[in-house]
């Protein structure tokens, strides 16, 4: 499995089983309302203070130089201009006195450095200034003399793999030996089948692009830093942190709270931090490093390009019977994922299967993983590729996909799924979609043709230990809950705050959120892998429980009442015999002589011999104008198996992000590369095109198919994040097949590379 | 980051030419251009020069012949949102709301559309251009799935403006103030071919400043649009466009003027087009047949020879929607 799933690499730490028992919920008055966001008002106000925002007094400003060549070897840097500039109050290099520290681990060695004598692409690190102000430090960074020696570059994996490639790290181009999977007899398989496609994807490299870019204010005091960073994991930056520094784990502290979005590229901590620590210890002063946006599309992560073929055999009723993929990405200059092989290899039910990932370095900014990493871009290929079979077969592409779904991960052992919802998003989404009907309506035989098209997907993973959230009851009633996790937009808090309210019985608004806090709050991990619901909200169920205990404790002293006859109905504790024998909650003795009742959750392990999985289908209708090449999409429907939805409201924004993120994907985004130099065309957000508000089609539905799944764990939710975005580009690009009968094999779908399709032009896939 | 200048508010036309005159100045009406390029660092300005305080470059204006005057600094919201240009002058309308998005639409001015620069990565980024004083055209051999193919040499932009082409269609006049008094030029003489001079775009000598542009009255039986296809549904240049303005007399086009958008270095009126649709109808085979000859010659190079089908397709489709 090597580094095909981000979130198994190394082993994890376990926390304790909770201590307390937490039966599946039946109906639930909080937990799944549509409540809005507890921070609402914080973030549309602007009263938020994000860590762009934040400010100390007597902060100095830094900026980072990079190197402006996609590989050179850096000769020599001259500061001393620099250092005399207005304002500048330090300037490092990597000869610099403590700045030798290594960076990009992978495969049990160190790839760089904070800054490397060797620039592997335009955007690597070569120095840094702190300075009065930023406009100060930006100045001065024109002062640095670098003397680089040019070095040849490459941009394209198979390129890179040639024998006359300059070679980026020692010994070979690759990341690894290519990574491969098979069950079964393949070639048997295809011989078998009555139909077989076979086709050659690929997806463009696509830039995170969070509104908040990368950054970190810090402060030194004594040797005790803190770091405000905009960031999915405080824990993850801390452990960072203190080991570039040779730190204990205490003397960091990193505070998360607001953070403009991540999408994956703030799941580990950055180089900015560990710079400005070095600034502010060479200046006694604070330091505020934030990239700047042109930085942001160079250096902060991506999700890289990859080129998919994919052979997919089935017989006439739409049995498959063999699927064979391989794929070839680029990790960028230093490594990090580039498989996609995930889903070939586990959607679908099939016998006979061959996978091959390859990862190979290139001179251009190192990806990071990005919302469902190599999932969109597998089903980008394998979703075509069922949409192509379906045609060869004349069967329904929802029928064909209803044919082959599996109860069980053929990759992972065989182990049963907890829930599998895929044939429950397939059947009730055509069903909301009109699915049927669309596919029946003429597709008009104008210059203006309408098509239909969808695509499946499942997202491997539902959370797991480790998690501890404290839950703690005041003496007027009220209530704090302190979590490590981060809310990076997708409503953390609120949920949170649901599920205490779900068993305290506290309205909402009387719970304080405390959390991102590497200093008082609790381990949890990364934001990521669309995990935080199933990891962190039954630990915050198991702490709430466990405060409730304390309290029916108390009470059933101070009534003189068995624990078990006591419940806890609004404000007071109340005999379930007698209702009128209460006391009020403020009332019970233990909490007036405590001030307060403490209680801690931990996430238990997960389900043994199982598998937890979310699925989704996204359909698609198009209008295709094949006179220019201009596509519409006019509607997208998302049916989503989380099983239990938390909150109808965040859980539908969050799909609804999902769905333009997956637009993105399929219709403009594309991170271009200069092939005369390396250097990146479009680094800024007007020529690197996210979509807009008139690319989003006016109709956008969310579906939940609510299956019931009492085993993935005890908040009964599986995760929502990822699996919102995986198959919605392969559904435009089916329908967009469906109205003009060209495929699109790669992304995006623009204007452009449709009319050169349309008109003959194009390259055929 | 922004460099550091001069910043100039003349209160008069005359002190704005003044000051305009000076070397490394620079026109400041809605900046939506000229920010971005400062910061970007693509030119430099040792001072920069206000035109808001100028009141008679503002409004926009019926003339005594029925047609109309917009000053130069009327933004591209305004005319937009102009009845008046809607219903006399539609391509211009239609131009000016399908460039950028609503709030630059809100801040760019007429004036400042004609003259912005090109839009072009290499020309825009890290890159020593032969637009910038540079050696080579970065396109040629490049990414070049934006540039020219009409008109380039030795550079390969394409004008980035959505009001360019519909001016030229409309046979708009612009009137220029300078240090040597003002004078008037057909938009279509504005701006020069990478041929004559590609280190600028307009034939503005340093000092001239826009004052306004003059559309002459609308055509009896005039018709006209402009179709703008992008990879973007705002905020985006053209990929490929064209601006009609005809003249229909019973039945058939009396008069024409085709103008391509993103295609070419300037607005690239195609009069071979215009001589065929005179004396025709206008009905689905000489649309054909007009589209066919629209990209007659066009030059595509390695990333862009899909401009020829897209812009025969809005060519085609701009004249269908007109009948």
């Amino acid at each position: 499995m090597t580094d095909l799933l981000y979130w198994l690499q190394g082993p994890v730490p376990e926390t304790a089983p909770p201590k307390v028992e937490m039966p599946p919920w039946g109906e639930t008055k909080v937990v799944g309302k549509p409540l809005p966001r507890v921070d609402a008002y914080e973030r549309v106000s602007g009263s938020a203070v994000y860590p762009l925002d934040f400010a100390l007094p007597d902060m100095l400003h830094a900026a980072i130089l990079r190197c402006p060549r996609a590989h050179a070897v850096v000769k020599s840097v001259d500061t001393s201009a620099a250092e005399k500039m207005p304002g500048v109050r330090a300037v490092i290099t990597g000869k610099t006195p403590g700045a030798d520290i290594p960076w990009f681990r992978g495969r049990g060695k160190w790839f760089s450095k904070l800054f490397d004598e060797r620039a592997r692409y335009e955007g690597d690190e070569v120095a840094a200034v702190a300075a009065e102000t930023r406009a100060q430090a930006y100045d001065a960074l024109k002062a640095i003399k670098v003397e680089y020696e040019e070095l040849a570059f490459v941009l394209d994996p198979r390129e890179a793999l040639e024998s006359d490639a300059p070679l980026i790290h020692e010994g070979t181009n690759r990341y690894g030996d290519p990574a491969d999977y098979a069950r079964g007899d393949v070639a048997a398989g295809f011989a078998a089948a009555d139909a077989v496609v076979e086709g050659t994807y690929s997806t463009a490299c696509e830039i995170h692009s969070p509104m908040e870019v990368h950054g970190s204010v810090v402060k030194w005091d004594g040797n005790r830093l803190t770091v405000w960073d905009t960031t999915q994991g405080v824990f993850e930056v801390q452990e960072a942190v203190a080991q570039s520094l040779k730190l204990p784990l205490a003397n960091v502290r990193v505070i998360g709270h607001y953070m403009g979005g991540g999408f994956g590229s703030k799941l580990e901590a950055g180089k900015y931090t560990v710079i400005a620590a070095l600034l502010a210890k060479t200046t006694a002063r604070p330091v505020k490093l934030f990239l700047s946006r042109e930085e942001e599309f160079l250096a902060s992560g991506n999700r890289p390009a990859n080129t998919m073929t994919v052979k997919v055999g089935a017989k006439k009723d739409g049995t498959l019977t063999a699927i064979e993929f391989s794929s070839i990405g680029s990790g960028g200059a230093y490594p990090n994922g580039a498989s996609t092989s995930f889903l070939a290899t586990d959607l679908y039910t099939c016998p006979n299967v061959k996978a091959r990932d390859e990862n190979v370095a290139i001179n251009a900014g190192r990806a990071r993983a990005m919302r469902a990493p190599g999932f969109p871009q597998g089903a980008w290929a394998l979703e075509q590729a069922m949409d192509a079979l379906a045609i060869k077969l004349g069967m329904d592409p929802v029928a064909l996909r209803l044919a082959n779904v599996p109860k069980a991960s053929q990759r992972r052992g065989n182990q049963p799924y907890t829930s599998t919802g895929l044939a429950e998003c397939l059947r009730d989404g055509a069903k909301a979609f009109g699915w049927s009907e669309a596919r029946k309506r003429p597709k008009g035989d104008g210059p203006v043709r309408k098509g239909v098209g969808v695509a499946s997907a499942l997202w491997g993973y539902g959370g797991g230990p480790p998690a501890t959230v404290v839950v703690k009851l005041y003496a007027d009633g009220s209530v704090n809950v302190n979590t490590g996790a981060a809310d990076i937009g997708t409503g953390t808090k609120t949920v949170m705050a649901q599920v205490v309210a779900e068993e305290l019985g506290v309205p909402v608004e009387k719970i304080q959120i405390e959390h991102a806090d590497t200093g008082t709050t609790q381990y949890s991990g990364p934001s990521g892998g669309s995990k935080t619901v199933p990891s962190d909200m039954p630990a915050a169920r198991a702490a709430a429980i466990e405060v409730r205990n304390k309290l029916l404790a108390g009470a059933a002293e101070d009534l003189k009442l068995p624990f078990e006859e006591l419940r806890l109905e609004g404000p007071d504790v109340v005999s379930a015999k007698d209702p009128s024998k209460k006391v009020a909650v403020t009332a019970v003795k233990a909490l007036e002589r405590h001030q307060v009742l403490v209680g801690v959750g931990t996430r238990g392990p997960n389900v043994e011999g199982k598998v937890i999985s979310m699925f989704a289908t996204h359909f698609a209708e198009v209008e295709v104008n094949t006179r220019t090449g201009e596509v519409t999409v006019t509607r997208l429907l998302a049916a989503q198996d989380s099983a239990r939805v938390m909150n109808r409201l965040t859980f539908e924004c969050q799909v609804q992000g999902g769905l333009v993120m997956g637009l993105g994907l399929g219709r403009t985004e594309e991170r271009v590369l200069d092939r005369q130099t390396g250097k990146m065309c479009n680094a800024n957000w007007h020529d690197y095109k996210i979509p807009t508000a008139l690319d989003v089609p006016a109709e956008q539905k969310v579906l939940s198919v609510d299956l019931v799944d009492t085993e993935c764990n005890t908040a009964g939710a599986k995760g929502v994040g990822e699996p919102a975005t995986i198959p919605t580009a392969a559904a435009i690009a089916n329908a967009v097949h469906d109205a003009v009968g060209v495929r699109v094999h790669d992304s995006p779908i623009t204007p452009p590379r449709l009319v050169a399709l349309l008109s003959g032009r194009g390259k055929k896939g | 980051m922004l460099p550091s200048f001069r910043y100039v508010r003349p209160r008069t036309v005359a002190e704005a030419v003044k000051a305009l005159a000076e070397p490394g100045a620079r026109a400041h009406a809605g900046g939506t251009d000229l920010v971005g390029s400062l910061r970007d660092e693509v030119f430099d300005a040792k001072s920069v020069v206000s035109l808001s305080g100028l009141a008679e470059l503002k409004g926009i204006s019926a003339t005594n012949d029925g047609g109309l005057r917009i000053g130069a600094l009327a933004t591209l919201a305004e005319i937009a949102r102009h009845p008046e240009i809607a219903k006399g002058w539609p391509a211009l309308s239609q131009g000016a709301a399908a460039a950028a998005s609503p709030q630059l639409r809100n801040q760019g001015t007429l004036g400042g559309n004609l003259c912005q620069r090109p839009r072009c990565w290499y020309f825009r980024g890290d890159f020593a251009c032969a637009r910038k004083g540079g050696e080579i055209c970065y396109a040629v051999e490049g990414e070049n799935t934006y540039h020219a193919i009409f008109g380039g040499s030795g550079c390969f932009i394409v004008h980035p403006s959505d009001t360019a082409s519909p001016l030229v269609a409309l046979q708009a006049t612009v009137r220029i103030a300078g240090p040597k008094g003002p004078r008037s030029l057909p938009v279509e003489k504005l701006f020069v071919l990478p041929a004559v001079d590609h280190t600028r775009e307009t034939v503005l000598t340093p000092g001239e400043v826009i004052t306004e542009i003059l559309l002459p009255p609308p055509l009896a039986g005039g018709k006209g649009l402009y179709k703008k296809v992008r990879a973007r549904g705002a905020w985006d240049f053209a990929l490929g466009g064209v601006a009609l303005a005809l003249s229909v007399k019973d039945g058939k086009v009396a008069s024409a003027r085709v103008v391509l958008s993103g295609v070419a270095p300037t607005p690239w009126r195609v009069p071979e087009v215009e001589k065929l649709l005179v004396g025709r109808p206008l009905d689905a085979k000489v649309a054909a047949e007009a589209a066919d000859l629209a990209v007659k010659g066009a030059e595509p190079m390695s990333g862009n020879e899909y401009k020829v089908p897209l812009v025969k397709g809005a060519v085609e489709e701009a004249l269908l929607s007109l009948v």
